[in-house]
Order: C-alpha cells, then sequence, then structure tokens
C-alpha cells in the first residue's frame, strides 16, 4: 500500500471490496450496484485474452450508470426463472492501491470466484484482477468509497458456463 | 454414455430413426460412442467447416489455433498474405507445434527437437539432418496442410475426400444472405471474443441456436421489440437462413439506457440476418452486431463457442464504438436477449437423457414430407438438417429397407 493513503481511506475502500463481495455472493443486485457512484460510474468485465491483445470487447460493457442500471433490471426482472440458478463465493486480495488525484485511488486486487449450482458440486468459476478506480467521498466518521470504475479482467480463456452474475 | 440412456449404440448396428419426420430421438444426444461415429462422417468427413475469418489474422505473421473435433489446427498469414490451415503438428514426431490461442510470430519453431517452419509451413531448418534416415528430403517435411476454401474472408476446412466445392456446398441460395452479413465484401475488423463452454451436445446447441421463436425472450416483450416480415429458408444439405427487416426497439421506458439498442445500421430490410452452416455454424447480424460463432464439438456432452464480434473496415469511429457496446451486451452468453439461450443448451441436454422424441410442431403440415417452404416462425426449418445428419450418419427410417 502506498503511504498515501490514510488509515481511514484503507479502511473505506476495505469495506467497499467487503460489500461489493457480500452483495454478489448474496445475489442482491441492488446493493451491488450501490457500490457504485451514483452519478458517473462504470463496469467493465473483459477477458483477459481480449485485454491483453487490446480487443475492445467485453462480455459486460456499462460505460455508464444507466448501463449499471439496467443490468441490474435485466437479471432481476428480465432473467428471472430462465436460467439454472447458482452461488458464487468471492474471494479477494489486495495487490496495490496508489493515489489517482485528490480523494482519488487506483487499486489492483486478484479475484478468484467459486460457483455452486443448484443440487451440484462448487467449483471454480473463473480468477482474474479487477482494476478499480475508486472515489472516497465525505469526511470524518462519514467516509465511503465507491467505484467510479471496476474492470474485471477474468482469466479464463474460456468460461465454464454461460454467465447470469457480475464478476 | 449417461445412465439415462435407453439404448446402447454400439457404432455397429444403425440407430432406427421414427417414421415420422417431426420427431428426433433423444438418445442421439447423449451417447459417446455415437460421437465417435460423428466425428469420422461428420466432423472429417464429406463436410466444409468454419474456423475462423481473415480478420482474426490480419497482419502477416498473425495466427489463431482452434480445434476440427480433437484435431488441432493452426491457422496463419504468410509473408504473401496468404492465410492458410495446417495441423497443428511438428511433422518429425508429431508434437504439437503451436501452443498460444493466437499471436503473432516470424517463423515457428518446434521446441523439442527445434525444427524450424517458415509461415507458409516449409521447413526452414531442422537440426542434424545429416544424420537422418536416407530417404529425408527437407522439401517433403513442411507442415501439412488441411484442405481450405474462404467466402468473404471466412475460412472453412475438410478433411473428407468427395466435399463438394465450397459454393457448390453452401448453396446459391445461402449466398446473399451470406454476404450481407459479413458487412457486403468480408472487410471485417475483430472487436474481440465471448468464449464459454456448454454443457450440451453440439446437436442440441444446434438445434437451439440461431433462429427460434421469440416466446423464450421476455426482454423483446419488455423492449416492445417486434420482429418485421422476413423469410426462413433451408438447403438439402442441411443449412439455414434467416433474414427479418428490424423495426426500431423503443425500449418502452424499461431502459435508462435505450441508446444500447439503437440501431445505425444502414439496411433496415436486413436488420437481422442469421446464417446456419451445417453442421454447426451460426452466424448472425443482428441490428449492429456482427458475431461469428466458432463453435467446437469436445465430447457428446460439451459444446464449446468462440463469439467473435466484428466491425466493419469503413465504419466511423462512432460506429465502431456503438458496436462495442451493443456487441459485449446483447447476444453472447451473457448478451440480453441471449442468456435465454444458453440456458436452454444446458437445460435441453438434460431433458434429452430420458427416453423418447424431441418433437417439432410449428409449421408441420405434413408427416412423411421433410418441408421444403416453411414460414419465418415455424420451428420446422431445422427439420431438413436433421434429414441431413440422418443421411449423412447412415440411419435408416422405420420401415425403411
Amino acid at each position: 500500500m502506498s503511504q498515501a493513503v490514510t488509515a481511514a481511506h484503507t479502511s473505506a475502500i476495505d469495506a467497499l471490496h467487503t460489500a461489493y463481495v457480500a452483495a454478489l455472493d448474496q445475489g442482491d443486485m441492488a446493493a451491488w450496484a450501490a457500490t457504485f457512484a451514483s452519478n458517473e460510474a462504470s463496469y467493465f468485465c473483459i477477458s483477459a485474452e481480449n485485454d491483453r491483445r487490446g480487443l475492445p470487447l467485453a462480455l459486460m460493457y456499462d460505460d455508464c450508470r444507466g448501463r449499471i442500471d439496467d443490468r441490474v433490471s435485466f437479471v432481476t426482472k428480465v432473467w428471472a426463472g430462465t436460467y439454472q440458478p447458482y452461488r458464487t463465493r468471492h474471494f479477494i486480495q489486495r495487490l496495490s492501491c496508489e493515489s489517482a488525484g485528490n480523494n482519488q485511488y487506483r487499486a489492483t486486487s486478484g479475484f478468484m470466484i467459486m460457483m455452486t449450482p443448484e443440487g451440484g458440486a462448487t467449483t471454480i468459476l473463473t480468477s482474474g484482477e479487477y482494476r478499480d478506480l475508486i472515489d472516497i467521498q465525505g469526511e470524518g466518521d462519514k467516509v465511503r468509497a465507491v467505484f467510479r470504475e471496476r474492470r474485471a479482467v477474468y482469466d479464463a480463456d474460456v468460461l465454464p458456463r454461460y454467465i447470469v452474475f457480475p464478476f | 454414455m449417461s445412465a439415462h440412456s435407453t439404448h446402447a449404440y454400439t457404432g455397429e448396428a444403425p440407430k432406427v430413426w421414427p417414421a415420422k419426420v417431426n420427431q428426433i430421438p433423444k438418445e442421439i444426444f447423449g451417447d459417446a460412442a455415437l460421437f465417435e461415429e460423428e466425428l469420422k462422417k461428420i466432423f472429417y468427413g464429406d463436410t466444409w467447416h468454419v474456423v475462423g475469418h481473415t480478420a482474426e489474422v490480419p497482419n502477416i505473421g498473425d495466427f489463431k489455433t482452434f480445434d476440427l473435433g480433437r484435431v488441432p489446427l493452426l491457422i496463419a498469414r504468410g509473408k504473401d498474405n496468404q492465410v492458410r490451415v495446417f495441423f497443428n503438428s511438428c511433422t518429425h514426431r508429431g508434437n504439437q507445434l503451436e501452443t498460444s490461442v493466437s499471436g503473432n510470430r516470424k517463423e515457428f519453431e518446434c521446441p523439442y527437437h527445434r525444427w524450424l517452419f517458415s509461415l507458409d509451413g516449409t521447413l526452414a531448418a531442422c537440426p542434424g539432418s545429416k544424420e537422418f534416415a536416407p530417404d529425408f528430403k527437407q522439401e517433403n517435411f513442411g507442415l501439412v496442410e488441411v484442405k481450405t476454401d474462404q467466402y468473404l474472408g471466412l475460412i472453412l476446412v475438410t478433411m473428407g475426400k468427395n466435399t463438394p466445392p465450397l459454393k457448390e456446398w453452401l448453396g446459391e441460395s445461402a449466398l446473399p444472405t451470406l454476404t450481407a452479413l459479413l458487412g457486403g465484401d468480408g472487410r471485417l475488423k475483430l472487436l474481440g471474443y465471448q468464449k464459454v463452454r456448454y454443457a450440451s451436445n453440439w446437436k442440441g446447441y444446434n438445434d437451439n441456436d440461431g433462429y427460434h421463436a421469440p416466446l423464450l425472450h421476455t426482454g423483446f416483450r419488455l423492449l416492445n421489440w417486434q420482429g418485421g416480415k422476413g423469410f426462413q429458408r433451408m438447403t438439402e444439405n442441411g443449412h439455414v437462413i434467416f433474414e427479418a427487416e428490424l423495426k426500431p426497439a423503443t425500449g418502452n421506458g424499461f431502459l435508462k439506457d435505450p441508446s444500447l439498442i439503437a440501431f445505425k445500421g444502414s439496411n433496415p430490410e436486413r436488420g437481422s440476418v442469421i446464417t446456419q452452416l451445417f453442421p454447426m455454424t451460426v452466424m448472425t447480424k443482428h441490428m449492429d452486431v456482427i458475431n461469428l460463432r466458432f463453435a467446437i464439438a469436445r465430447s457428446h456432452e460439451v459444446t464449446e463457442v468462440h463469439y467473435a464480434y466484428f466491425a466493419h473496415e469503413d465504419d466511423s469511429e462512432e460506429l465502431v464504438q456503438h458496436r462495442i457496446r451493443q456487441s459485449s451486451n446483447l447476444l453472447g452468453p451473457c448478451g440480453m436477449v441471449s442468456m435465454e439461450d444458453a440456458a436452454i443448451f444446458q437445460r435441453i441436454h438434460i431433458g434429452n437423457q430420458t427416453p423418447g422424441f424431441a418433437e417439432f410442431q410449428k409449421g408441420v403440415t405434413s408427416l412423411t414430407e421433410i418441408p421444403t417452404d416453411v414460414k419465418q416462425n415455424d420451428e420446422t426449418g431445422n427439420l431438413p438438417r436433421w434429414e441431413h445428419y440422418r443421411k449423412v450418419m447412415g440411419f435408416k427410417r422405420e420401415g425403411e429397407q
């Protein structure tokens, strides 16, 4: 961790990671969306192959706040009842965190997602790396971190199943 | 072999196909021995198989690897700008030559004994050849090329000895649609991939990808997305062509960002176009998405699909950006209107492990004649493909001598 990160900010960033994991592992899409900045935010989920080759296409390409909200609508309203349910467990490991300006940080972390289909055994969905731009909002006791941008770069060259939930 | 399968297939006696043309025996979806027969008769037989597009390897030295059934392929662009397809195997002891999915090389070197191959497959160097067998000639040991042909950059291969010429195999009636799908001239630019494995037999995947009744797609209804007039056409050798006008989708107020489903293309009369080639290639142009699905039959219960997305070389920056966000979010294994399809591939595979038949209903007018003329929304468009499959596999119909 860079020395520029204060203890309060570190704590807020950790709480953000925790909130993100908790939201997805509980299947709470509204809580997932709430980890992003409410005005301007983006989420990309892209294969390491595309990322490495500079190919822009992603698996999920939410380049504005409206897209993030629309993803929530699709998972919870449009797709309800059409997919085989699966639960996930996300595990993350902080790798770096550096100041990117006033109350803003660039952070990376490793992730692993375990998945369990209903009635099935637990397997690895994929591992990968989060590359984040994080905003710190509020002051004092009210300090809170949100994602301005989260880029989930997943390692699997071929995913083991179709995907419903964000990584 | 699945525990649910009721008839063991030995690969010797042909399965018996029901007399009614709208019934498909479900036992063919869960049979490991049958898959071995399909590899021989279809995937390594007298059929063309789509393995890529030249836009995936735009520069000299670019390559990608792919599999035809279990056979590893190496697709490379040579210094003469020709795209060739080789068996991805060193001509010395058979070692897999290239391990990467894609990249750019000046030449291909086998690490085992350092045999070095030029981009055109020529064996350029092989250390210690003075001690090789008396009949060894370096010029005889170039990489082995697979018979290949192209249509507007679409790369097809065949391992069969009696495969018809490509254009004949595609069929005149399929060409206009395929041409429109490939941007009119095939000058495409790769945007990227979504790659996924489905727990589904390749025939189950193929039977349910492409066009199907929109009842499945709640998204279409919520977005007030009505399909326009169109047609569905089949060829005798199992291809299906589909075209429909595209009416603008309003989003119905459901989306906060309706710009995602804007249609910026110039030819709305061909807004939705699908070409499905036997045995298992689905290609579509839907709105501004150009999507070629390169599929690999991995086993009787695993199908791998590489969804490759493209722009056209002449696109404006703005149109490319629109294609990127629409392609990423619309039609893939996590797409707004296609994730349900992916779910169906896996569920239908599970359901197909039961005895009995998959029954086709909508559009069936005869129980004895394979339909040649079907309406836009009929599910009978798949039946000529099933008939072609039955014949290629040598399965007799019930009562047939």
